[in-house]
């Protein structure tokens, strides 16, 4: 390569940097919150908060400023896609993100290190947003690795707590190694390919020997199925949900989980075109292992936070759905994209409730629910809304996320796999009543006085209105998601 | 008393409706508004007589439901707000025309329900409630799989009833098209009930508080034969015509085998919840006819205004039942049979109202089931004689079974303890009279509903 070569490469990596701005947004944000955290005294550690619940959210204003005003590119010589998938999921993780540190705030104010954890979360953002975006298989190793650590120091947060503590270690070492499993079969696509880049490797893969790449491949599922929380690398999920403080369960149940969705969504039909290996089939397969499990894993619970684990796990299955469709139908993408906005909201709106619960009742046992109806209505109404949506119930967000993988499944030829997710929401109904019904129908009981606070009450207004509004006012949301498309790498 | 204001207007804009409707012609006053036009999904209604017939039906007996209560006395605003949205959601059920409105309508009917009965039923409610969702939500998944199947077909993708019922997407009887017919059976004949998909039913009625079990039997069943004949005969002419002679033959199980556990009860709402099974078979039956192959158009015609004659006259006696066994259940304290006796006597108007009722509910001619259950008759006699043969079995059987509890709870020596109870009173003329009443109209002129139901007129437009 010659000097002239270099010097015309670096003008167009300049020249490409608009296209970078969520990301830089977020970079900034977790930069200026490192500084905030060791500058503010303790009692306005807030501030680092709201410093950076203000950069996710520019995050997100800029993702859609980007859409509208540059439109859609390869970045930095192939090694980022700035496409309609990575820019909804920007906005969505943005969004999302904004809302987890109202949720944390009341949670972690006035501990040690709140600073800090403000840092380490949008960190993770950050992560995730780029794993959205990665269209070389270095970058995924490096955006993976990153997400997986600071999930991890936020997940151990609680350093007195050895549940907390547990709960980290285990994310830990679960995390490394599915990580390193995937860096590994990441390196046969290099030697495959000779070639980082996806769009690269799409091109030599499909001649390779079989074996070589129906292996690497299943490497590659593993670590990012790790992130989605897919059967069978599900088993940190309960526990470390459990033992985590409830704001950042709420944030692994979303942010990572739907990166590593979209990043399987970029990676196999990037690198094997033409459903090379049979991956759909594959996909699809880890999709219905991947709700049964999880709705029968929920089925006993009593733990509400364990309960939403499981659930989460089995949404993970119904959002495969969409990555599953994706080479033998065009609503695979939009159905995709529709179902993580709808299930951020839900999701959200759901742990929200919780959260309220157990900082009212030091509990988030299915009893501690009893009687929320008579004293707290509007938490019941949220908590109702939000898992009659996840169940997917019309007129919410999840019914109409349900209609659209259904509906991608059937049209990819995978009706079988519909068939299953029927069964599946037959099973749901089970557990996610289990927590209705004693919330609205048991009589109340004597508890400590309420602790409310202005940003879980917001939080949860937003969530919940926004779980029923995505799913009454679909339209707008159902145009951005057939939008979303993705460019090759 | 918003719930009965709501009520009374809802009544007023349904006969508002009936005022405008044309009876010579199909589908018609089509409103629409454009919701989520990627999909063409659209808020879609329209009217022809068999929607306009059940939707007369859904404000009578909610009319009557308002009046009564559930629940606690005076009524509360939360008992009051499911009520109505249970009225709204089955009206937008029974006039929607686009697939969208209609799962949504189908599932909020399902989540209301689901609330009246957990809340204000009796003992096992949460039981009943949690075996009345499951098993509606199982139903109502493959309605919904069947759902994406036609939108999938048509071309362009659509929701839109009217387009899919005009231009039938499967027409021919293959595997695709009899899956499709498959998933859509299968989710209404739970709704319905079928006889093997029946058994959420006595559950759910023995426990649901009365308005809950009035509202469950005369308007909620009616969802699933609706669903039978606006998707599965309109929509799958061919597929329902290759199976048309299974469906009769569920439908007749559900006849006799209704029958035959009805007469075994000693509870009177248990009772009363399996003669449904018996009654809404009778509807199969007279869809299936409709649907059978080689069939007159007279006698199409003459079997499909016999069951939704036969929905209307169920809903409106089976509703009066209900709400007689309630009041017995609040008087006395119990509804079992073998403890009750000579409750004329103490209740002579009851008693009276009981008894036209009952006779009602087995087919007295000049009652209001009589001419449905007839041109049923009438219709599969032509079809499959021997199918009508053997129904006529379930109308002796359920001639006994009525007898008997009549002569049981309300004829001979009055018992000690129910001397003194009161008559029929307030609230309960209110719900019950009317109903009486119109069970007494449908029977001595049936023309009234008949003229309105019309099948000839929209059901030609689905066969081209």
């Amino acid at each position: 390569m010659t000097v002239a070569d270099m010097k015309a490469m670096e003008e167009r990596m300049i020249s490409d940097l608009p296209w970078l701005a969520p990301i830089g947004a977020l970079t900034l944000g977790a930069i200026l919150a490192v500084v905030l955290a060791l500058v503010l005294p303790r009692g306005r550690q807030g501030l680092a908060g709201a410093w950076v619940a203000a950069a996710h959210l520019a995050a997100a204003g800029v993702a859609v400023w980007v859409w509208l005003d540059r439109g859609f590119k390869v970045v930095m010589e192939g090694s980022v896609v700035v496409d309609g998938l990575a820019l909804t999921l920007t906005a969505t993780l943005g969004v999302a993100g904004a809302l987890t540190v109202a949720l944390a705030r009341p949670v972690i104010a006035g501990t040690d290190r709140e600073g800090e954890f403000y840092a380490v979360l949008t960190a993770t953002t950050l992560a995730a947003v780029v794993l959205g975006h990665a269209g070389d298989i270095a970058l995924i190793a490096i955006a993976l690795g990153l997400l997986s650590l600071g999930s991890f120091i936020m997940t151990g947060y609680l350093r007195a707590s050895t549940r907390s503590n547990e709960a980290s270690l285990k994310y830990y070492i679960y995390g490394t190694v599915t990580a390193a499993a995937m860096v590994y079969g990441l390196t046969w696509w290099f030697g495959l390919a000779g070639s980082t880049n996806l769009a690269a490797i799409g091109k030599k893969l499909p001649d390779a020997p079989t074996a070589a790449v129906v292996a690497s491949t299943a490497l590659v599922i593993v670590g990012l199925g790790y992130k989605a929380a897919l059967v069978p690398f599900h088993f940190w999920t309960p526990d470390v949900y459990d033992g985590a403080p409830v704001p950042v369960a709420a944030y692994l149940s979303v942010l990572p989980k739907l990166a590593g969705l979209v990043a399987l969504a970029r990676v196999l039909p990037a690198a094997l075109p033409d459903d090379t290996a049979g991956w759909s089939t594959a996909v699809a397969v880890i999709a219905a292992a991947t709700m049964t499990v999880g709705n029968i894993a929920a089925l006993p619970q009593r733990n509400v936070v364990r309960l939403l684990a499981y659930s989460s796990i089995a949404q993970s299955g119904y959002l495969l759905m969409g990555v599953a469709a994706l080479n033998g139908s065009r609503e695979g993408l939009p159905a995709l994209v529709y179902y993580a906005i709808a299930y951020a909201a839900t999701n959200l709106a759901a742990f929200a409730v919780v959260l309220a619960v157990q900082r009212e009742r030091r509990s988030v046992d299915i009893d501690a629910f009893a009687g929320l109806g008579r004293t707290h209505p509007w938490w019941t109404a949220a908590l109702v809304l939000s898992f009659l949506s996840l169940l997917g119930l019309p007129p919410l967000a999840g019914f109409v996320g349900k209609l659209e993988v259904f509906t991608a499944a059937i049209d990819a030829g995978q009706a079988w796999l519909a068939a299953v997710a029927v069964v599946n929401t037959v099973i749901s109904l089970y557990y996610y009543l289990r927590v209705i019904a004693p919330t609205v129908l048991s009589p109340a009981e004597q508890h400590g006085a309420s602790r409310g606070s202005p940003a879980l009450g917001t939080t949860l207004a937003i969530t919940a209105v926004a779980t029923v509004g995505f799913g009454i006012a679909a339209e707008p949301l159902l145009r951005v998601a057939e939008r979303a498309t993705m460019l090759g790498g | 008393l918003i719930a009965v204001t709501s009520a009374v207007l809802s009544a007023a804009a349904v006969v508002a409706t009936v005022a405008r409707f044309d009876t010579s012609r199909g589908m018609q006053l089509l409103e629409e508004a454009t919701w989520i036009p990627s999909l063409d999904v659209a808020w879609r209604l329209g009217v022809d007589g068999m929607a306009l017939a059940l939707g007369a039906l859904t404000v009578v007996l909610f009319l009557a439901a308002v009046a009564y209560g559930v629940g606690p006395r005076p009524m509360t605003r939360a008992a009051a707000a499911l009520l109505l949205l249970l009225e709204s959601s089955t009206l937008a059920f029974f006039f929607a025309e686009d697939f969208f409105v209609f799962y949504v309508a189908f599932d909020v009917t399902l989540v209301a329900m689901y609330f009246l009965i957990a809340l204000w039923g009796e003992e096992n409610r949460r039981y009943a409630a949690l075996k009345f969702f499951l098993y509606t939500l199982i139903g109502s998944l493959p309605v919904l799989l069947g759902i994406i199947a036609l939108f999938l077909q048509a071309d362009p993708h659509t929701f839109d009833m009217t387009k899919l019922t005009g231009d039938p997407v499967f027409a021919g009887a293959g595997t695709a098209a009899s899956l499709v017919f498959l998933a859509f059976f299968v989710g209404f004949a739970i709704k319905t009930p079928i006889v093997p998909f029946h058994t959420w039913l006595p559950a759910a009625h023995v426990e649901a508080p009365t308005a809950g079990s009035v509202l469950l039997a005369g308007v909620l069943l009616k969802m699933g034969t609706y669903g039978l004949v606006r998707v599965n005969l309109q929509m799958l002419p061919a597929a329902f015509e290759k199976y048309a002679l299974a469906v009769a033959v569920l439908g007749l199980v559900s006849v006799i085998y209704g029958a035959f556990v009805a007469l075994a009860q000693t509870d009177l709402k248990r009772l009363i919840a399996y003669t449904s099974i018996n009654h809404m078979g009778y509807v199969v039956i007279g869809v299936a006819a409709a649907a059978a192959s080689g069939v007159s158009t007279r006698t199409r015609e003459l079997a499909l205004d016999g069951a939704v004659l036969q929905m209307v006259a169920h809903g409106v006696v089976t509703g009066a039942l209900f709400f007689i066994a309630g009041f017995l259940m609040a008087r006395t304290g119990t509804r079992d049979l073998r403890k009750l006796s000579g409750l004329m006597r103490p209740m002579p108007v009851y008693g009276t109202l009981t008894a036209i009722a009952f006779f009602a509910s087995l087919g007295l001619p000049g009652l209001a089931q009589f001419p449905a259950e007839l041109q049923i008759f009438l219709a599969t006699f032509d079809v499959w004689p021997a199918v009508a043969a053997t129904a006529a079995i379930g109308l002796i059987l359920s001639a006994a079974l009525f007898l008997l509890a009549l002569q049981r709870a309300f004829l001979g020596d009055t018992g000690e303890r129910w001397l003194r109870l009161p008559d029929i009173h307030g609230r309960e003329v209110v719900a019950l009279v009317p109903l009486i009443a119109l069970t007494v109209a449908l029977g001595v002129y049936p023309r009234l509903a008949l003229d309105l139901i019309d099948s000839g007129a929209w059901l030609l437009g689905a066969r081209p």
